[in-house]
């Protein structure tokens, strides 16, 4: 598998460092709107993440690390949500077993904001930033070398004129 | 996908995993301190703070001194306290001449009774079941440690040293106007009705009892449940029900003229 040589700090300019930093940053303001229903920063990272991915291949990692890493974490916190309205409506009993969830699901949302602030600075420095797992899914997906890239490497569209 | 994407998807598992069990475990810590937290104040020093709290009971509230209903109120509580194995308490039962549905316990095994839970009652083996889950309360320790949670002990047993004595109104205030949490109320219930079946007493007088508190609250919301302390009455007569005594059980009735004492008060 080939990949596109990955773009150091002084290459890349301030307008890309900061859309990569954005897809860190967005996440902050859809999660205080979404905290009830954890469902809006998973749109808005992949709003997000189509908007901005085709700018450069920096950004598309930043975009789609942002967004692979936010799934969990959604998932996570909607199963909080769906067992409280469970347990509110069902007339259930809080149990250890809820509550043990809730500390686990609070934790990984600290763990997810802790991790996303660290990647938005670095974004901003121009730099990469691999989380565990979605770090290198994102890098395969954002840098291998595609077919498509092959063929517009042997036949481009704007050529020199000698 | 590379070996090493699946390496970390693995440790991101295990962490995740690990996070969850550490969450359950830092619950059930939290969960089980009754008793923990309780022996921060031992029997001795619950015994003085319970004699300091029930002459404040008896300034602050008017007590039914007849002779009808105390000596009722005694037949019942000898029934229920012969039934306990072992107990660190020396119960004393009072009646409160209130017109509220109520029945309370300060530490040190003292339970107060209002005259109206009284009159509600249609018959002394009722009375015994809400006793009953006033006697698990103190057997769980609840009250020292519902105390404990709301004061600190520092602050608790800085009355028996003569400590500021605006704590003590507050911890009385806090015994009578708090109600305890959830699970501690199951957890009174579940030790009265295994207390009633030993006292001979049917445990179904809980439900009963319970029933006739349902009545009462007609328009009460039952789903607003979870976000009181206090279990919901249908629940609870529901497990009171359903509650399997020992086939030799026999319910042995009080000797008590139920109207004349309702009568007295």
């Amino acid at each position: 598998m080939e990949f596109h040589p990955l773009p150091q700090p002084e290459e890349i300019v301030e307008r890309e460092k900061e859309d990569a930093m954005g897809a860190y940053l967005m996440m902050f303001a859809a999660v205080a709107v979404g905290l009830p229903l954890p469902i809006i920063n998973l749109i808005a990272a992949i709003v997000y993440y189509f908007v901005n991915r085709k700018k450069s291949r920096f950004i598309h990692f930043h975009c789609l690390q942002s967004l692979l890493s936010n799934i969990p974490t959604t998932v996570i916190n909607w199963g909080l949500v769906i067992w409280g309205i469970n347990i509110f409506f069902t007339d259930r009993e809080l149990t250890d077993y809820f509550w043990a969830y809730a500390v686990f699901a609070g934790l990984c949302t600290l763990l997810y904001f802790v991790i996303s602030i660290i990647a938005a600075f670095k974004a901003r420095q121009g730099k990469m930033y691999y989380f565990l797992f979605f770090g290198k899914i994102s890098y395969e997906v954002a840098f291998r070398v595609s077919e498509e890239d092959s063929l517009t490497n042997t036949d481009p569209i704007n050529k020199p004129p000698f | 996908m590379n070996s090493s994407a699946f390496r970390d998807l693995l440790i991101l598992v295990l962490i995740g995993a690990a996070i969850l069990i550490g969450g359950y475990f830092i619950v059930k810590q939290i969960g089980k301190s009754d008793l923990d937290l309780s022996y921060q104040v031992s029997y001795e020093q619950e015994e003085k703070l319970g004699n300091l709290f029930k002459d404040i009971v008896w300034d602050q509230y008017p007590t039914v001194k007849d002779n009808t209903a105390d000596s009722s109120l005694q037949k019942i509580k000898a029934r229920l306290v012969n039934a306990l194995d072992t107990s660190y308490y020396r119960y004393d039962f009072s009646i409160i001449k209130s017109s509220d549905i109520n029945a309370f316990t300060i530490p040190g095994g003292n339970i107060f009774v209002f005259s109206e839970l009284l009159k509600m009652a249609e018959t002394p083996e009722e009375v015994a079941a809400v006793l009953a889950h006033e006697i698990g309360h103190a057997e769980k320790r609840h009250v020292v440690s519902k105390l404990i949670k709301e004061l600190s002990a520092t602050a608790i047993l800085s009355v028996l040293s003569g400590g500021d004595p605006s704590v003590l109104a507050q911890i009385l205030k806090s015994i009578v106007g708090s109600s305890f949490d959830r699970k501690q109320e199951e957890e009174a219930d579940q030790f009265a009705l295994a207390l009633l079946e030993k006292a001979n007493i049917s445990p179904k007088n809980l439900a009963k009892f319970f029933q006739r508190l349902n009545e009462k609250n007609l328009d009460y919301d039952r789903n607003l449940e979870i976000i009181m302390s206090h279990p919901h009455n249908d629940k609870r007569i529901e497990r009171a029900r359903r509650y399997k005594t020992k086939n030799d059980f026999k319910a042995l009735p009080f000797d008590i003229d139920w109207k004349k004492v309702q009568e007295s008060l």
